[in-house]
């Protein structure tokens, strides 16, 4: 196994070439930077100063050389709106993220499991049926929209927790919630489903046939292979709660990466974006290499393949 | 055991649940819309200026509608027709202790005049020479021609400390603002928010309450929840749909003023058949702009009167009246000017630039639409707007915002050839707004000013339609705060009750 992580992570700088490479053609096609960081009527010498700087006066392959690198030592340059290196910049931000998104996360995976299993036991019964129509219900509502129920709900109806921003645990509660409803619904869906099959499966039977308690049977026996779609289906969707964490970090004003990055992309603050989008892929190819680990471990059948 | 954890943890909680409220006296929180990435000076937004007003003051300072007061300045006047002298005021000094001086305005100029700065409010004081220091409280700024705008100009640039740039540098500066303003400087999170404390030797009237905070909320219905729940006192840009819920919660209120923005959708006159001013008249009829001002708007702002200035800045001319709406006759124009109706007129807006812009697009598609003219409205992100016009390719008819911050310099530029933001042109405007740049006679500028207005309504080169809206929701809690029309917050009257 460890081969094969080792294998992984040496494809790990192809991946983030190919990602710098096209941030770097998308921004620098689609937009100026001098023209939005300097006024409507900036002065040509205002224009040349800045251009020279950027290195905007050379041909696009050689700025994108320059920009590699800058890259192999470390150097991600100089962001254009902030004081100070594009890297310091996003790592001052990635805490804040890593924490909405892992509370998320966490939660989007405790409360769908146990939602799923729930209804899996009681198949067909009120349980299953209210919780199916919330995971549909949930799946079905926008994230903005959400977000301005639970303000509207939590902070201004009942004043139990505060409308935004950033700080002590009360704060994280709504923006998890709202981050957590993107993924919870199909977590729940999925274990349901896989539940329900493995039940009927030989070696739940026999167990059973053994005389082991239903309770048994289905932490030791079905759990552990049901848990294995969860995680595919996680490991699929991991670009899916960073978009939707730049959503949630919008409604709340949770200062992490994903506003950083829609602010710099806005600005055309390439450095900033490059070192975003970099933390970003990192943190979903780790999570993708951690994910297929886990399946190994639970899984002989994918450590033998 | 457990009573002990409890109590460790109640000591560790008590200064959280209490301490802001508490142990620093009153405090004022602030929701802003748009937070500046950084605190560096002479980013081109406003948004940027807004938060360093609050620890740096400008030699002349506006008031939140537009007017000039003395402020580093304590006086000034023209000693040649391109030379004004300032007379700065004495015993002011900086939060360090350290004494303004002229040497500071000296260096400020020179630091935004240096290209390598990229001060981007460089051309509010486009025409400026430099400065030179006559005695320790008196600077000459020397213009390179006469220069009618040059206070208006000076108005958005801060007089920073001369000595602190050289000790720390300018990352370090940007890092830490320090100046002679109203607040002193105490912590800035990017993307959170920026806490400042009164200065209690501020040289004008210091703040009544001893601690600011500016949090970015960057979303409009979590600003306004925020000022309803009673976390903020004041909020930026209520959004026009809930204005009525700010009005309405009985916790606070909208305040409003007119900006001095001008928003307009205008023409390629070198695309056919938008060269023909009778083609452009036509549209112009065809816009219901009391319906979209009411419907849209909510009736915040104004209509625009056949000109880009809004009412009453220096240059507007009260004797224009805007067209009105009349469809009939606007279809009838058109057929008389044998405009072809297939031909395709995309509307290119950007999405969130100004107060409901992509709304008042779809709005007037659909009027063209209802005279037979092939609208469409096509939105595209800032960046790629910015492409399009500096490659004068943003189609037959695109949607702007000029703001003139009072004085009609700022705004009627973008009609002339050097303004390079419209393909239109008239020779006699060109050469009014030469001359009404050129002359510190206010009347004869005005006189000028009201002319190139009649051109543009005649020329019609854009539909003019709306001065747009500053909105700010306000807290009963709180006296003493203005909207401002420039959207720089000034709070030091504001008075917590």
């Amino acid at each position: 196994m460890a081969g094969y992580v080792a294998r992984r992570l040496a494809f790990l700088p192809l991946t983030l070439l190919l990602v710098a490479f096209a941030t770097f053609v998308v921004l620098r096609l689609t937009g100026n930077p001098v023209d939005i960081f300097l006024d409507v009527n900036r002065t040509p010498e205002q224009v040349a100063a800045l251009t020279q700087r950027l290195h905007l006066d050379q041909p696009l392959p050689v700025q994108f050389l320059i920009f590699l690198w800058d890259l192999l030592h470390g150097d991600f340059g100089e962001s254009l709106q902030f004081s100070g290196s594009a890297a310091a910049v996003v790592g001052q931000r990635m805490g804040a993220t890593l924490q909405l998104a892992g509370a998320g996360l966490g939660l989007a995976l405790g409360l769908g499991v146990l939602g799923g299993i729930v209804c899996a036991v009681w198949r067909d019964r009120l349980a299953d049926t209210v919780i199916s129509a919330l995971a549909v219900a949930g799946q079905s509502m926008p994230s903005f929209w959400l977000g301005i129920l639970l303000i509207e709900f939590f902070a201004l109806q009942l004043h139990w927790l505060p409308t935004s921003g950033y700080g002590d645990l009360r704060h994280l509660v709504l923006p998890a919630v709202t981050l957590a409803a993107i993924l919870m619904p199909n977590f729940a869906l999925i274990t349901r489903t896989s539940v329900i099959e493995l039940m009927g499966e030989q070696f739940v039977v026999t167990g059973r046939a053994k005389g082991l308690s239903r309770l048994r049977v289905l932490v030791t026996h079905v759990l552990p292979n049901a848990l294995n779609p969860v995680l595919s289906f996680l490991g699929i969707q991991l670009g899916t709660l960073m978009a939707g964490s730049i959503i949630t970090e919008t409604i709340y004003a949770w200062p992490g990466v994903g506003r950083l990055l829609i602010n710099s992309i806005f600005h055309r603050d390439v450095p900033v974006v490059e070192a975003s989008v970099f933390a970003i892929a990192i943190a979903i190819a780790l999570a993708n290499l951690l994910v297929d680990v886990l399946q190994m471990m639970i899984d002989p059948r994918i450590r033998q393949a | 055991m457990k009573r002990r954890t409890a109590l460790a943890l109640a000591t560790l909680l008590a200064p959280l649940l209490t301490g802001v409220a508490g142990a620093a006296g009153k405090s004022l929180t602030v929701g802003a819309s748009v937070f500046p990435d950084s605190l560096r000076s002479g980013t081109s937004s406003y948004a940027s200026l807004s938060l360093l007003e609050q620890t740096n003051d400008p030699l002349v300072a506006r008031d939140n509608e537009g007017g000039l007061h003395p402020a580093l300045a304590a006086s000034w006047e023209m000693v040649d027709p391109t030379t004004m002298r300032f007379h700065l005021r004495q015993a002011v000094k900086f939060s360090d202790g350290v004494e303004l001086t002229a040497d500071d305005v000296v260096f400020t100029i020179g630091r935004v005049l240096d290209p390598q700065t990229a001060y981007a409010m460089l051309s509010r004081i486009g025409q400026v020479q430099g400065a030179a220091a006559v005695d320790k409280y008196t600077v000459d700024v020397k213009t390179k021609t006469v220069f009618p705008t040059l206070l208006r100009g000076l108005s958005d640039i801060i007089i920073e400390p001369k000595h602190y740039y050289e000790k720390v540098g300018a990352d370090a500066v940007a890092a830490h603002p320090m100046g002679t303003g109203p607040f002193v400087f105490k912590e800035w999170v990017p993307g959170d928010h920026y806490t400042l404390t009164s200065n209690k030797a501020y040289w004008s009237r210091p703040p009544s309450f001893d601690t600011l905070l500016i949090r970015t909320i960057p979303d409009g219905s979590t600003r306004v929840a925020s000022l309803v729940a009673g976390e903020s006192q004041i909020i930026e840009e209520v959004p026009i749909d809930l204005i009525d819920q700010v009005n309405q919660s009985g916790s606070a209120k909208v305040a409003e003023i007119s900006t001095t923005v001008g928003l307009v959708l205008t023409f390629d006159t070198t695309i056919k058949p938008f060269d023909d001013p009778k083609v452009r008249e036509a549209f112009d009829y065809a816009i219901d702009k009391k319906l979209i001002l009411a419907q849209i708007l909510k009736g915040q702002g104004e209509i625009l009167q056949g000109q880009v200035l809004t009412k009453g800045v220096l240059g507007w001319n009260p004797d224009l009246k805007d067209r009105g709406y009349d469809p009939a006759r606007a279809k009838k124009m058109l057929q008389d000017a044998g405009y072809d109706f297939n031909t395709p007129v995309p509307i290119t807006t950007q999405n969130g630039k100004y107060v409901s812009d992509t709304d008042i697009c779809n709005a007037v598609g659909g009027m063209l639409t209802q005279i037979g003219v092939k609208a469409t409205v096509n939105v595209v992100e800032g960046g790629v707007f910015q492409q399009m016009s500096n490659a004068f390719k943003l189609g037959p008819l695109y949607m702007i915002g000029w703001y003139s911050v009072g004085d009609a310099d700022f705004a009627s530029v973008w009609y002339t050839k050097a303004g390079l933001r419209t393909k239109w042109s008239d020779p006699e405007y060109e050469s009014l707004f030469v001359a009404a740049r050129s002359t510190n006679d206010v009347e004869q500028r005005v006189k000028d000013y009201n002319r190139m207005m009649a051109i543009l309504d005649d020329q019609t080169p854009s539909l003019f339609l709306f001065g747009l809206p500053s909105l700010y929701g306000v807290s009963d809690g709180i006296n003493g705060f203005g909207a401002a029309a420039d959207k720089l917050l000034r709070l030091t009257h504001v008075q917590i009750k």
